[in-house]
Protein backbone atom coordinates (compact mmCIF):
# COMPACT_ATOMS: atom_id res chain seq x y z
CA UNK A 1 0.00 0.00 0.00
CA UNK A 2 2.99 2.09 0.99
CA UNK A 3 4.64 1.49 -1.76
CA UNK A 4 1.70 2.27 -4.60
CA UNK A 5 1.14 5.47 -2.45
CA UNK A 6 4.69 6.63 -3.07
CA UNK A 7 4.34 5.44 -6.57
CA UNK A 8 1.31 8.04 -7.18
CA UNK A 9 2.47 10.94 -5.24
CA UNK A 10 5.35 10.72 -7.91
CA UNK A 11 3.17 10.52 -10.77
CA UNK A 12 1.14 12.85 -9.22
CA UNK A 13 4.63 15.65 -8.97
CA UNK A 14 5.54 14.81 -12.65
CA UNK A 15 2.10 15.28 -13.68
CA UNK A 16 0.83 18.34 -11.94
CA UNK A 17 4.91 19.78 -12.76
CA UNK A 18 5.03 18.80 -16.88
CA UNK A 19 1.42 20.82 -16.89
CA UNK A 20 2.73 23.89 -15.32
CA UNK A 21 5.93 23.42 -17.51
CA UNK A 22 3.71 23.14 -20.57
CA UNK A 23 1.55 25.78 -20.44
CA UNK A 24 4.33 28.62 -19.27
CA UNK A 25 6.59 27.51 -21.90
CA UNK A 26 3.61 27.81 -24.91
CA UNK A 27 3.10 31.04 -23.49
CA UNK A 28 6.57 32.38 -23.45
CA UNK A 29 7.15 31.17 -26.89
CA UNK A 30 3.84 33.02 -28.13
CA UNK A 31 4.68 36.42 -25.78
CA UNK A 32 8.68 36.30 -26.73
CA UNK A 33 8.15 35.34 -30.40
CA UNK A 34 11.05 32.52 -29.65
CA UNK A 35 12.40 30.63 -32.27
CA UNK A 36 12.36 27.20 -30.17
CA UNK A 37 9.62 24.42 -30.01
CA UNK A 38 8.62 23.91 -26.10
CA UNK A 39 10.46 20.81 -26.09
CA UNK A 40 13.30 22.69 -27.38
CA UNK A 41 13.50 24.29 -24.29
CA UNK A 42 15.22 23.01 -21.44
CA UNK A 43 14.10 23.76 -18.24
CA UNK A 44 17.27 24.84 -16.51
CA UNK A 45 18.20 26.90 -19.38
CA UNK A 46 19.23 30.19 -18.24
CA UNK A 47 16.57 32.98 -18.93
CA UNK A 48 18.16 35.76 -19.01
CA UNK A 49 21.88 36.91 -20.07
CA UNK A 50 23.09 33.33 -21.44
CA UNK A 51 20.61 30.89 -22.43
CA UNK A 52 17.61 32.00 -24.06
CA UNK A 53 19.19 35.30 -24.06
CA UNK A 54 16.64 37.69 -22.76
CA UNK A 55 16.87 41.10 -21.31
CA UNK A 56 15.33 43.29 -18.72
CA UNK A 57 12.11 44.36 -20.78
CA UNK A 58 11.76 40.81 -21.10
CA UNK A 59 12.29 39.70 -17.74
CA UNK A 60 8.96 42.01 -17.08
CA UNK A 61 7.30 40.02 -19.69
CA UNK A 62 7.75 36.52 -18.33
CA UNK A 63 6.63 37.40 -14.79
CA UNK A 64 3.34 38.78 -16.52
CA UNK A 65 3.20 35.52 -18.33
CA UNK A 66 3.79 33.77 -15.36
CA UNK A 67 1.42 35.77 -13.32
CA UNK A 68 -1.40 35.70 -15.68
CA UNK A 69 -0.84 31.71 -16.59
CA UNK A 70 -1.10 30.51 -13.12
CA UNK A 71 -2.85 33.73 -10.96
CA UNK A 72 0.16 34.23 -8.53
CA UNK A 73 1.80 37.25 -7.71
CA UNK A 74 5.78 37.28 -8.28
CA UNK A 75 7.60 39.87 -5.39
CA UNK A 76 8.97 43.60 -6.33
CA UNK A 77 12.70 41.72 -6.37
CA UNK A 78 12.10 38.34 -8.63
CA UNK A 79 15.72 38.14 -9.80
CA UNK A 80 15.65 34.54 -7.68
CA UNK A 81 12.90 33.47 -9.07
CA UNK A 82 13.48 34.31 -12.82
CA UNK A 83 17.02 31.97 -13.36
CA UNK A 84 15.32 29.26 -15.32
CA UNK A 85 11.50 28.18 -16.23
CA UNK A 86 12.50 25.12 -13.36
CA UNK A 87 12.91 27.66 -10.40
CA UNK A 88 9.84 29.80 -12.04
CA UNK A 89 8.13 26.93 -11.74
CA UNK A 90 8.98 26.30 -8.19
CA UNK A 91 7.95 29.46 -7.05
CA UNK A 92 4.44 29.25 -8.96
CA UNK A 93 4.23 25.77 -6.79
CA UNK A 94 4.61 27.17 -3.63
CA UNK A 95 2.38 30.24 -3.95
CA UNK A 96 -0.27 27.41 -5.45
CA UNK A 97 0.53 25.19 -2.26
CA UNK A 98 -0.05 28.29 -0.28
CA UNK A 99 -3.11 29.46 -1.73
CA UNK A 100 -4.67 26.29 -1.04
CA UNK A 101 -3.84 23.31 -3.38
CA UNK A 102 -3.74 23.39 -7.63
CA UNK A 103 -6.04 25.91 -9.35
CA UNK B 1 52.76 20.51 -25.41
CA UNK B 2 51.38 23.78 -25.64
CA UNK B 3 51.77 25.93 -22.72
CA UNK B 4 51.02 29.10 -21.77
CA UNK B 5 53.06 32.62 -22.01
CA UNK B 6 52.26 32.99 -18.39
CA UNK B 7 53.21 29.64 -17.26
CA UNK B 8 56.24 31.26 -15.26
CA UNK B 9 53.40 33.62 -13.29
CA UNK B 10 51.66 30.93 -12.18
CA UNK B 11 54.20 28.76 -11.24
CA UNK B 12 55.80 31.31 -9.02
CA UNK B 13 52.52 31.43 -7.14
CA UNK B 14 52.97 27.50 -6.56
CA UNK B 15 50.51 26.41 -9.22
CA UNK B 16 49.98 22.98 -10.17
CA UNK B 17 49.26 21.81 -13.85
CA UNK B 18 48.09 19.15 -15.63
CA UNK B 19 48.03 18.25 -19.50
CA UNK B 20 44.81 17.77 -21.34
CA UNK B 21 45.01 16.96 -25.09
CA UNK B 22 48.57 18.60 -25.49
CA UNK B 23 47.56 21.64 -23.55
CA UNK B 24 48.83 22.50 -20.70
CA UNK B 25 46.19 24.22 -17.72
CA UNK B 26 46.68 25.65 -14.80
CA UNK B 27 44.73 23.26 -12.47
CA UNK B 28 44.84 24.98 -8.90
CA UNK B 29 47.19 27.82 -7.22
CA UNK B 30 45.56 27.75 -4.18
CA UNK B 31 43.12 25.08 -1.91
CA UNK B 32 40.05 24.99 -3.26
CA UNK B 33 37.64 26.27 -0.68
CA UNK B 34 40.23 29.72 -0.98
CA UNK B 35 39.79 29.43 -4.72
CA UNK B 36 35.63 28.58 -4.73
CA UNK B 37 35.79 31.79 -1.46
CA UNK B 38 37.31 34.07 -4.05
CA UNK B 39 35.33 33.52 -6.97
CA UNK B 40 31.69 33.54 -4.75
CA UNK B 41 32.77 36.59 -2.85
CA UNK B 42 35.24 38.55 -4.24
CA UNK B 43 37.25 37.57 -7.74
CA UNK B 44 39.15 34.70 -9.08
CA UNK B 45 42.05 35.55 -11.89
CA UNK B 46 42.18 32.65 -13.92
CA UNK B 47 44.58 31.69 -16.97
CA UNK B 48 42.71 30.27 -19.55
CA UNK B 49 44.91 30.51 -22.56
CA UNK B 50 44.73 26.67 -23.23
CA UNK B 51 41.52 27.81 -25.41
CA UNK B 52 41.75 28.29 -28.58
CA UNK B 53 41.55 31.74 -30.21
CA UNK B 54 40.84 32.84 -33.90
CA UNK B 55 40.88 35.92 -35.75
CA UNK B 56 38.93 36.01 -38.77
CA UNK B 57 38.07 39.15 -41.50
CA UNK B 58 34.67 39.52 -41.62
CA UNK B 59 34.39 39.91 -45.21
CA UNK B 60 35.60 36.10 -45.97
CA UNK B 61 35.35 34.58 -42.50
CA UNK B 62 31.42 35.37 -41.34
CA UNK B 63 30.52 32.44 -44.31
CA UNK B 64 33.26 30.15 -42.74
CA UNK B 65 32.12 30.33 -39.16
CA UNK B 66 28.62 30.32 -40.08
CA UNK B 67 29.26 26.83 -42.04
CA UNK B 68 30.96 25.55 -39.08
CA UNK B 69 28.86 26.48 -35.97
CA UNK B 70 25.90 25.82 -34.88
CA UNK B 71 24.67 29.14 -33.86
CA UNK B 72 23.74 32.12 -36.30
CA UNK B 73 27.17 33.55 -37.18
CA UNK B 74 25.64 36.64 -39.46
CA UNK B 75 23.43 38.09 -36.95
CA UNK B 76 25.77 38.79 -34.17
CA UNK B 77 25.45 42.53 -33.92
CA UNK B 78 28.40 44.68 -33.84
CA UNK B 79 30.07 43.95 -30.20
CA UNK B 80 28.15 41.30 -29.26
CA UNK B 81 28.80 37.39 -28.51
CA UNK B 82 27.51 34.52 -29.45
CA UNK B 83 27.96 31.20 -27.41
CA UNK B 84 27.39 28.08 -29.42
CA UNK B 85 28.84 25.06 -30.39
CA UNK B 86 31.01 22.70 -33.05
CA UNK B 87 30.08 19.40 -33.43
CA UNK B 88 31.21 16.31 -35.78
CA UNK B 89 29.82 15.34 -38.56
CA UNK B 90 27.94 13.05 -36.23
CA UNK B 91 26.53 16.26 -34.25
CA UNK B 92 27.90 14.95 -31.10
CA UNK B 93 29.99 18.15 -29.65
CA UNK B 94 33.52 18.55 -30.18
CA UNK B 95 33.77 22.55 -28.89
CA UNK B 96 32.09 24.93 -26.97
CA UNK B 97 32.68 28.56 -28.46
CA UNK B 98 32.11 32.13 -28.26
CA UNK B 99 32.17 34.27 -31.55
CA UNK B 100 32.72 37.73 -31.03
CA UNK B 101 31.66 40.15 -33.95
CA UNK B 102 33.86 43.16 -33.60
CA UNK B 103 33.60 44.98 -36.65
CA UNK B 104 35.53 44.12 -39.32
CA UNK B 105 36.48 40.61 -37.64
CA UNK B 106 35.00 38.06 -35.86
CA UNK B 107 37.24 36.46 -32.76
CA UNK B 108 36.83 32.59 -32.81
CA UNK B 109 37.39 31.17 -28.82
CA UNK B 110 37.20 27.74 -28.64
CA UNK B 111 37.48 25.23 -25.77
CA UNK B 112 37.01 21.67 -26.87
CA UNK B 113 37.83 18.39 -26.14
CA UNK B 114 40.30 17.40 -28.61
CA UNK B 115 44.00 18.39 -29.90
CA UNK B 116 44.78 21.81 -31.06
CA UNK B 117 45.54 20.23 -34.09
CA UNK B 118 42.32 18.03 -34.55
CA UNK B 119 40.58 21.53 -34.61
CA UNK B 120 42.94 22.81 -37.10
CA UNK B 121 42.19 19.87 -39.31
CA UNK B 122 38.39 20.76 -38.85
CA UNK B 123 38.90 24.50 -39.92
CA UNK B 124 41.74 23.94 -42.57
CA UNK B 125 38.72 21.31 -44.26
CA UNK B 126 36.30 24.09 -43.94
CA UNK B 127 38.37 27.25 -45.69
CA UNK B 128 40.20 28.32 -42.84
CA UNK B 129 43.16 29.32 -45.36
CA UNK B 130 40.95 31.13 -47.85
CA UNK B 131 38.79 32.69 -44.82
CA UNK B 132 41.95 34.01 -43.95
CA UNK B 133 41.61 32.97 -40.33
CA UNK B 134 45.00 33.85 -38.00
CA UNK B 135 45.27 31.24 -35.33
CA UNK B 136 46.13 33.54 -32.24
CA UNK B 137 47.55 30.98 -30.47
CA UNK B 138 51.29 31.60 -28.84
CA UNK B 139 50.66 35.87 -29.67
CA UNK B 140 48.16 36.08 -27.38
CA UNK B 141 46.74 35.41 -23.71
CA UNK B 142 43.55 34.55 -22.64
CA UNK B 143 42.59 35.86 -18.87
CA UNK B 144 39.61 35.48 -16.91
CA UNK B 145 38.41 37.59 -13.86
CA UNK B 146 35.44 36.32 -12.24
CA UNK B 147 33.42 37.29 -9.18
CA UNK B 148 31.13 39.76 -7.53
CA UNK B 149 33.89 41.95 -7.04
CA UNK B 150 35.23 41.53 -11.09
CA UNK B 151 33.87 44.64 -12.19
CA UNK B 152 36.20 46.63 -9.86
CA UNK B 153 39.05 45.22 -11.55
CA UNK B 154 38.10 45.70 -15.09
CA UNK B 155 37.47 49.67 -14.29
CA UNK B 156 40.62 50.19 -12.74
CA UNK B 157 42.06 49.13 -16.03
CA UNK B 158 40.19 50.62 -18.48
CA UNK B 159 37.89 52.95 -16.70
CA UNK B 160 34.38 53.30 -16.25
CA UNK B 161 33.21 53.06 -19.77
CA UNK B 162 33.08 49.03 -19.27
CA UNK B 163 30.39 48.94 -16.42
CA UNK B 164 27.80 49.54 -19.42
CA UNK B 165 29.05 46.68 -21.45
CA UNK B 166 26.12 44.07 -21.23
CA UNK B 167 26.56 40.06 -20.46
CA UNK B 168 27.98 38.56 -24.36
CA UNK B 169 29.83 41.52 -25.75
CA UNK B 170 33.30 42.53 -26.44
CA UNK B 171 34.83 45.70 -26.41
CA UNK B 172 38.62 46.75 -27.47
CA UNK B 173 40.88 48.84 -24.85
CA UNK B 174 44.10 50.15 -24.80
CA UNK B 175 46.99 48.74 -22.39
CA UNK B 176 50.71 49.78 -22.65
CA UNK B 177 50.36 50.56 -26.36
CA UNK B 178 48.55 47.71 -27.27
CA UNK B 179 44.76 46.71 -28.17
CA UNK B 180 43.41 44.44 -25.58
CA UNK B 181 39.85 42.73 -26.35
CA UNK B 182 37.56 42.52 -23.12
CA UNK B 183 34.69 40.20 -23.66
CA UNK B 184 32.16 40.40 -20.78
CA UNK B 185 31.20 36.93 -20.63
CA UNK B 186 31.89 33.74 -18.01
CA UNK B 187 30.35 30.51 -17.02
CA UNK B 188 29.99 31.05 -13.01
CA UNK B 189 27.14 33.03 -12.30
CA UNK B 190 29.04 35.84 -11.03
CA UNK B 191 30.49 38.98 -12.92
CA UNK B 192 32.74 37.78 -15.89
CA UNK B 193 35.60 39.19 -17.70
CA UNK B 194 37.89 37.34 -20.59
CA UNK B 195 40.70 39.44 -21.65
CA UNK B 196 42.36 38.65 -24.57
CA UNK B 197 45.72 40.16 -24.80
CA UNK B 198 49.00 40.04 -26.90
CA UNK B 199 51.56 38.61 -25.47
CA UNK B 200 54.10 41.52 -25.72
CA UNK B 201 52.01 43.08 -22.51
CA UNK B 202 50.90 39.84 -21.16
CA UNK B 203 53.03 39.73 -17.57
CA UNK B 204 52.56 43.22 -17.29
CA UNK B 205 48.55 42.98 -17.59
CA UNK B 206 48.35 39.79 -15.46
CA UNK B 207 50.65 41.87 -12.53
CA UNK B 208 48.06 44.54 -12.24
CA UNK B 209 44.95 42.35 -12.26
CA UNK B 210 46.40 40.24 -9.70
CA UNK B 211 47.58 43.30 -7.59
CA UNK B 212 44.10 44.89 -8.09
CA UNK B 213 41.99 41.50 -7.27
CA UNK B 214 44.20 41.01 -4.08
CA UNK B 215 43.31 44.60 -3.40
CA UNK B 216 39.62 43.30 -4.04
CA UNK B 217 40.21 40.49 -1.30
CA UNK B 218 40.55 37.62 -4.50
CA UNK B 219 43.72 35.59 -6.02
CA UNK B 220 44.35 33.59 -8.44
CA UNK B 221 42.77 30.53 -9.08
CA UNK B 222 43.34 27.47 -11.17
CA UNK B 223 40.75 25.98 -13.82
CA UNK B 224 39.50 23.11 -11.88
CA UNK B 225 37.50 24.84 -9.34
CA UNK B 226 35.63 26.72 -12.52
CA UNK B 227 34.35 23.19 -13.29
CA UNK B 228 32.68 23.21 -9.85
CA UNK B 229 31.51 27.15 -10.39
CA UNK B 230 30.04 25.85 -13.63
CA UNK B 231 27.77 22.78 -12.35
CA UNK B 232 27.02 25.50 -9.48
CA UNK B 233 26.00 28.27 -11.45
CA UNK B 234 24.74 25.21 -14.46
CA UNK B 235 26.62 26.63 -17.03
CA UNK B 236 27.52 24.32 -19.93
CA UNK B 237 30.82 22.31 -19.41
CA UNK B 238 32.05 20.64 -22.31
CA UNK B 239 35.26 19.18 -20.45
CA UNK B 240 32.29 17.52 -17.97
CA UNK B 241 29.01 16.70 -18.75
CA UNK B 242 29.99 17.83 -22.63
CA UNK B 243 32.82 14.88 -22.94
CA UNK B 244 30.57 12.44 -21.32
CA UNK B 245 27.53 13.01 -22.75
CA UNK B 246 28.26 14.68 -26.07
CA UNK B 247 24.87 14.70 -27.65
CA UNK B 248 23.66 18.60 -27.52
CA UNK B 249 19.86 17.54 -27.66
CA UNK B 250 20.61 15.23 -24.31
CA UNK B 251 22.48 18.18 -22.72
CA UNK B 252 19.57 20.79 -23.20
CA UNK B 253 21.91 23.15 -25.47
CA UNK B 254 19.18 23.72 -28.47
CA UNK B 255 19.21 27.25 -27.45
CA UNK B 256 22.83 27.23 -28.95
CA UNK B 257 21.61 26.40 -32.31
CA UNK B 258 19.92 27.94 -35.18
CA UNK B 259 17.85 25.04 -36.54
CA UNK B 260 16.76 26.85 -39.69
CA UNK B 261 20.11 27.26 -41.18
CA UNK B 262 20.05 25.15 -43.66
CA UNK B 263 24.17 23.89 -42.77
CA UNK B 264 25.98 23.62 -39.81
CA UNK B 265 29.17 20.94 -39.07
CA UNK B 266 26.83 18.03 -37.77
CA UNK B 267 23.88 20.08 -39.37
CA UNK B 268 21.76 16.61 -40.03
CA UNK B 269 22.60 14.29 -37.37
CA UNK B 270 21.46 17.18 -34.89
CA UNK B 271 17.95 17.73 -37.12
CA UNK B 272 17.06 13.89 -37.21
CA UNK B 273 18.00 13.00 -33.59
CA UNK B 274 15.80 16.16 -32.84
CA UNK B 275 13.18 15.05 -35.39
CA UNK B 276 13.12 11.40 -33.63
CA UNK B 277 12.07 13.01 -29.95
CA UNK B 278 14.35 13.00 -27.10
CA UNK B 279 14.64 10.08 -24.83
CA UNK B 280 17.21 11.21 -22.45
CA UNK B 281 17.67 14.75 -21.13
CA UNK B 282 20.52 15.81 -18.27
CA UNK B 283 18.90 17.48 -14.77
CA UNK B 284 20.33 18.39 -11.54
CA UNK B 285 20.34 16.54 -8.87
CA UNK B 286 21.74 16.49 -4.99
CA UNK B 287 22.60 14.58 -2.30
CA UNK B 288 21.61 14.82 1.18
CA UNK B 289 23.81 16.61 3.97
CA UNK B 290 26.50 14.94 4.79
CA UNK B 291 26.25 12.39 2.21
CA UNK B 292 29.41 11.83 0.09
CA UNK B 293 27.84 9.12 -2.26
CA UNK B 294 26.63 11.55 -5.07
CA UNK B 295 29.68 10.81 -7.72
CA UNK B 296 29.98 10.77 -11.30
CA UNK B 297 29.21 7.21 -12.88
CA UNK B 298 26.87 6.50 -9.43
CA UNK B 299 23.76 4.70 -10.84
CA UNK B 300 19.97 6.68 -9.90
CA UNK B 301 17.84 3.73 -8.67
CA UNK B 302 13.58 4.02 -8.81
CA UNK B 303 11.83 1.56 -7.94
CA UNK B 304 14.88 -1.38 -7.86
CA UNK B 305 15.32 -0.94 -11.26
CA UNK B 306 18.30 1.89 -12.26
CA UNK B 307 17.16 4.49 -14.59
CA UNK B 308 19.87 7.51 -14.22
CA UNK B 309 23.54 7.60 -14.11
CA UNK B 310 25.72 10.66 -12.58
CA UNK B 311 27.45 12.38 -15.31
CA UNK B 312 29.46 15.07 -13.01
CA UNK B 313 29.49 16.25 -9.74
CA UNK B 314 30.82 18.88 -7.21
CA UNK B 315 30.67 19.99 -3.47
CA UNK B 316 28.77 23.37 -2.61
CA UNK B 317 29.73 25.05 -0.61
CA UNK B 318 26.63 27.47 -0.99
CA UNK B 319 24.45 24.52 -0.34
CA UNK B 320 26.94 22.28 2.00
CA UNK B 321 26.13 19.59 -0.17
CA UNK B 322 26.77 17.48 -3.19
CA UNK B 323 25.09 18.15 -6.03
CA UNK B 324 25.53 16.63 -9.82
CA UNK B 325 23.97 16.04 -12.89
CA UNK B 326 22.50 12.91 -14.33
CA UNK B 327 20.74 11.53 -17.56
CA UNK B 328 17.56 10.47 -16.47
CA UNK B 329 14.41 9.24 -19.11
CA UNK B 330 12.47 12.29 -20.36
CA UNK B 331 9.52 11.09 -18.63
CA UNK B 332 11.38 10.62 -15.52
CA UNK B 333 13.52 14.28 -15.84
CA UNK B 334 11.84 16.76 -13.44
CA UNK B 335 12.54 18.53 -10.27
CA UNK B 336 11.00 17.53 -7.45
CA UNK B 337 11.28 13.89 -7.16
CA UNK B 338 13.28 11.64 -4.82
CA UNK B 339 15.23 8.75 -6.12
CA UNK B 340 17.99 5.80 -4.47
CA UNK B 341 21.76 6.48 -4.82
CA UNK B 342 23.98 3.52 -5.80
CA UNK B 343 21.43 0.78 -5.24
CA UNK B 344 17.70 -0.15 -5.26
CA UNK B 345 17.04 1.20 -1.15
CA UNK B 346 20.00 3.08 -1.23
CA UNK B 347 20.49 6.93 0.20
CA UNK B 348 18.13 9.08 -1.20
CA UNK B 349 18.59 11.51 -4.52
CA UNK B 350 16.58 14.35 -5.49
CA UNK B 351 16.24 16.01 -8.56
CA UNK B 352 16.39 19.65 -8.18
CA UNK B 353 15.80 22.76 -10.22
CA UNK B 354 19.16 24.56 -11.48
CA UNK B 355 20.59 26.78 -11.00
CA UNK B 356 20.65 25.96 -7.29
CA UNK B 357 22.25 28.82 -6.39
CA UNK B 358 21.71 32.45 -6.53
CA UNK B 359 24.90 34.75 -7.20
CA UNK B 360 25.66 37.43 -5.46
CA UNK B 361 26.62 39.13 -8.17
CA UNK B 362 23.03 39.22 -9.08
CA UNK B 363 22.60 41.40 -5.87
CA UNK B 364 24.61 44.11 -7.27
CA UNK B 365 23.70 46.64 -9.57
CA UNK B 366 26.52 48.63 -11.26
CA UNK B 367 24.38 51.10 -12.76
CA UNK B 368 24.24 52.16 -8.87
CA UNK B 369 27.62 51.94 -7.61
Amino acid sequence: MLLLALMTSTQDIIRRRAQIISTFKEELIRRLNLPLTAQDIHEDVSLLGSGLGLDSLDALEIILCAEGCFKVKFPEDSMAHLRSINTIVDFVIAEQDKQGGQP
Amino acid sequence: MRTSPLRGKFAALGAAFNEQHGREIVTRVADRAAEYAAVRDAVGLTDFSFVQTFRVPEAKGMDFLDSLLAGNVPRIRFGRVLHTFLADEDGMLVGDCYVANNDQEFLFLCESIVPDQEILRVLQGCGMQEAGVEDMAGSYVLLGLDGPRAWEVVKEVFGADVLGLPYLSVEVYPFEGQSVYLFRAGKTGEFGYLLLAPVTVAEALFNKLHDLAQKSGGRCCGFEIHQDLRLEGRFFNIHAEGRRVRDPLVLGLQWMVDFDKENFRGAGAIKQRRADGGKQKIIGVAAAPGSRDLARDAKIFDQGQPVAEVVTDCFSYVLDRQIGLAVFPVELAYAGLTFQLGAPGGPPVNTISMPPIMPKSLKVKLDEV
